[in-house]
């Protein structure tokens, strides 16, 4: 029974882990398709610090929440760069750009 | 029908312009035409599970739906196609691939990890790629650690043979099929749950009571269907590596190609050895045997508008060595248990497609397989020899309209089996034409009802008949019914079935020859969904029972003896399950089931005795509870079991106690115990890394083994009272990397 409990404790200590503090910022993306939004979004949710990325296909505007004391807003940028994307004021990695699918490249038609 | 789903759509618009303001969730609903491109269903129903709220998708696949407080289980339903639930969370825009109800088309899930098939008129739990990745480790008979309904164990306390039960009966009464095509049976059904490697697994239906007669007749208590990882997956390259604290190590690598636009090939491939000799509870027997498995599918696939293809090959090599640690003291010479399995197979399936028919398909399953297992217990040797050929041919259509469908078809079942055991030739040929139909009506978003039946011919034991009978019933939303019965037949591989039972000193008695076993099964389960405290919770209950006719009986209550026969009285198997399910926030599931068993089986037949006697190694009580966690995209993932296995029989085996009736024989049970397996992932951009524990109560059975110390004397047995883990707590970490195309 006891270790039963400690394991539990133990589980339950590695869950806390994940409330720090929060901040948010939208940022404008040349995504135009599902599969770009699943691109950027898994890109950017299983970077170190960021907590959760949503990208609305509308307005093309991913929001990411993140902790400011492992990442910022720069950062979060040349990552979306880094694959291929517009990150509101810097253009995309021409590179990684061209690697992407046809339909998700600038003048691709989507899906 | 094309005007209904206009009418719908238009009234989705009004719907949906009066409630513009409310928070949206768009999203596109798909197939994969036989293309392998995306294509758009027009039409399909969209629904929050358990409200009014819906939508159709548009002529581009695309819907609008706004979200609701509720729930976040979102249904997509479209005829012809298999509905699906979707878990949605935080996203704006989802995607959804539905699969075709046709057979042999393939299939894509994703999503929440255990769920029930809404639709599905047989009551089927489906185990997604998440929920198998919640265990890591290492085959088959480890991908069930979070399910309810089935449960795992070692046969024996040397050979590490696994074994599996469902509704109380053993897995040899459940239907176990690789892609639709029956895999562990006969003489693979001693190790078989070890030669799926869990990484090729893409998804397990466990169906409960009686199967589909298009797989045939011997589903008795249930239908378990694994699909593999397709060659046209997203995943061009796959690699896994596992180790655990005893020394087993893993190597898993797939690779999937795209030739081109009809044809891809692929590659899934496992190695894995533990050669750790180790003997923690001093019984001079290795705790695990050492053991390499090597093993192989190579398949490739075609397809185009109107024909889709699949054919492969399987290998597999297996070696295993156990029995007494090498440096115990003997007086005469140390008992070892050997074992090498060489499996070849074949399989292929084709598909003829009717494009603008999506409800019409005729397929044509072909296998065939060689299994070739050589083992020692001791002095003792056994040979086992299997070769096998299987076809079934499947034509499905409606009768006027999608409301009824049929499937019908003939099948064709060569089973050649040659088994030695000490000296004792065993030899069966079973041949088994048979034909099938089977009949849906669906009274949509009410009612399904299945009627099937099929008629073989064998060889050996005459014309079978087998009629199968499945409903559905939606009472509302919320609320949904099944019934089933059916009839299942099955000749019984005494030997290979009661393989952990070998190693120990009994001597194997066939009284008779045996008859092959004829069983009804019967259940009925209510799924009900429900809303309190805020929070989205499910309940299912569920009782199915299995009635014998006729049986194989395994009788170990005679110390010192094996005796196998059949059945002369009742035999039955009662099952009562109660899962509850919650998303108490979101990326969060707990599951709490209960299950009880009632399991009895008339003994003493050729003794001239009849009484019936709860059935050996079932616990009738099954506690499983369930936790798991994850963040977006699963960069972190949680998850926690914890299983309580009550008391059970085991035969008596007291020195000096000897067998003299059934009517007041002594009984003895195994305590109860409890087992916990705990694991967490961290998921980076192209790989993902896992560290987890099973047993982590390090919880033991001290001595598995009677008379350890003489195991070449009367009283040696390391099968029958083998009833707990017989190793520890085992912590193991590996790393998964994926590369998408």
């Amino acid at each position: 029974m006891k270790n039963i409990l400690l394991i539990m404790a133990l589980f339950a200590t590695t869950m806390a882990w994940a409330g720090p503090k929060v901040q948010e910022v939208k940022i404008k993306t040349s995504a135009q398709c599902e599969e770009c939004k699943e691109r950027i979004e898994r890109k950017l949710s299983l970077t170190k610090g960021i907590k959760e990325a949503v990208l609305n296909l509308e307005d093309k505007t991913v929001t990411v929440k993140f902790d400011a004391k492992k990442i910022d807003e720069t950062q979060i940028k040349e990552i979306i760069r880094g694959i291929g994307y517009d990150a509101d004021e810097l253009t995309c990695d021409q590179k990684a750009h061209n690697n992407l699918p046809t339909c998700c490249q600038k003048g691709g038609h989507g899906h | 029908m094309s005007k209904n789903i206009k009418l719908a759509s238009l009234f989705f618009l009004f719907l949906f312009q009066t409630k513009l303001h409310a928070q949206l969730l768009q999203g596109r609903v798909f197939e994969i035409t036989d293309a392998g491109k995306k294509e758009a269903l027009i039409g399909v129903s969209i629904f929050w599970l358990n409200t009014t709220t819906s939508a159709t998708s548009d002529t581009s696949g695309r819907f609008q739906i706004p979200r609701v407080a509720k729930t976040n289980r979102l249904v997509f339903r479209y005829l012809g196609y298999r509905s699906d639930t979707l878990t949605v969370t935080n996203e704006s825009e989802i995607e959804m691939v539905l699969r075709s109800e046709n057979n042999l088309k393939e299939v894509i899930v994703q999503g929440s990890s255990t769920q029930t098939d809404r639709l599905n008129p047989i009551q089927t739990e489906i185990i997604t790629t998440r929920a198998l990745a919640k265990a890591a480790c290492c085959n088959l008979s480890e991908s069930f650690e979070t399910n309810a309904s089935v449960n795992v164990s070692f046969a024996d306390a040397v050979t590490g043979a696994k074994q599996i039960q469902f509704l109380g009966l053993g897995g040899q009464y459940v239907q176990t099929n690789v892609e639709n095509i029956p895999t562990i049976r006969g003489l693979g059904s001693t190790f078989g749950l070890n030669f799926i490697p869990g990484t090729w697994i893409q998804s397990i239906d466990i169906g409960k009571g009686a199967g589909s007669v298009v797989n045939g007749y011997e589903s008795m208590t249930g239908a378990i269907n694994v699909e593999l990882v397709k060659p046209d997956s997203r995943e061009k390259f796959y690699f896994n590596t596992y180790a655990n604290n005893f020394g087993r190590v893993e190597g898993n690598l797939h690779l999937n190609h795209e030739l081109n636009k009809k044809w891809s090939v692929g590659l899934l491939t496992h190695a894995s050895t533990l050669q750790n000799k180790f003997d923690k509870n001093n019984d001079g027997f290795m705790d695990l045997p050492t053991y390499t498995q090597v093993n192989l599918i190579n398949r490739w696939k075609y397809q185009s508008e109107k024909y889709m293809a699949q054919f492969g090959v399987k290998y597999l090599n297996e070696t295993r060595a156990g029995g007494q640690m090498p440096n115990t003291p003997t007086q005469t010479q140390l008992y070892t248990f050997s074992n090498q399995t060489q499996r070849t197979e074949f399989f292929s399936k084709t598909a003829k497609l009717y494009p603008d028919k999506p409800y019409k398909g005729l397929g044509l399953i072909i296998n065939g397989l060689t299994h070739n297992s050589v083992s020692k217990f001791g002095f003792t040797p056994y040979d086992g020899k299997q070769n096998t050929l299987y076809a079934n041919l499947i034509y499905q259509s409606i009768i006027d309209n999608t409301n009824h469908q049929f499937k019908t078809g003939v099948s064709y079942l060569l089973d050649d089996y040659d088994e030695t055991y000490r000296g004792t030739n065993r030899k069966r040929t079973e041949s088994v034409p048979g034909v099938f139909g089977e009949y849906t009506y669906t009274y949509p978003e009410r009612l399904t009802l299945v009627a099937g039946g099929r008629l073989d011919f064998h060889n050996l034991y005459g014309t079978i008949a087998t009629p199968r009978l499945h409903a559905r019933y939606q009472i509302n939303e919320r609320t949904t019914l099944r019934a089933s019965t059916g009839r299942g037949f099955r000749v019984p591989n005494p030997l290979a079935e009661n393989y952990g039972y070998l190693v120990s000193a009994r001597t194997v008695f066939f009284t008779e020859p045996l008859r092959p076993e004829i069983s009804w099964n019967y259940g009925a389960s209510i799924n009900h969904t429900f809303h309190w405290f805020d929070k989205h919770w499910e309940l299912i209950l569920d009782y199915y029972r299995t009635d014998f006719q006729n049986q194989m009986v395994a009788d170990l209550e005679h110390p010192g003896e094996i005796y196998f026969y059949n059945l002369n009285g009742q035999s039955f198997a009662n099952s009562f399950q109660a899962e509850l399910n919650v998303i108490p926030i979101k990326r969060m599931e707990i599951k709490l089931a209960y299950r009880k068993l009632d399991v009895r089986q008339t003994m003493g037949a050729p003794f001239g005795e009849s009484r019936l006697l709860e059935k050996m190694m079932i616990a009738p009580d099954r506690v499983l509870f369930n936790v798991g966690y994850a963040l977006p995209y699963d960069k972190w993932k949680w998850d926690l079991t914890l299983q309580w296995n009550g008391q059970r029989r085991i035969p008596v085996l007291a020195e000096g106690y000897v067998h003299a009736g059934y009517e007041n024989m002594p009984t003895d049970n195994a305590p109860a115990f409890v087992n916990i397996n705990a694991q967490i992932s961290r998921a980076f951009p192209g790989f993902e890394v896992y560290l987890g524990g099973e047993n982590l109560t390090n919880f033991r059975q001290l001595d598995p083994i009677v008379a350890a110390n003489s195991p070449f004397g009367r009283s040696f047995d390391a099968g029958a009272r083998a009833w707990g883990p017989v190793v520890g707590r085992m912590i193991y970490a590996g790393l998964r990397v994926k590369i998408k195309k």
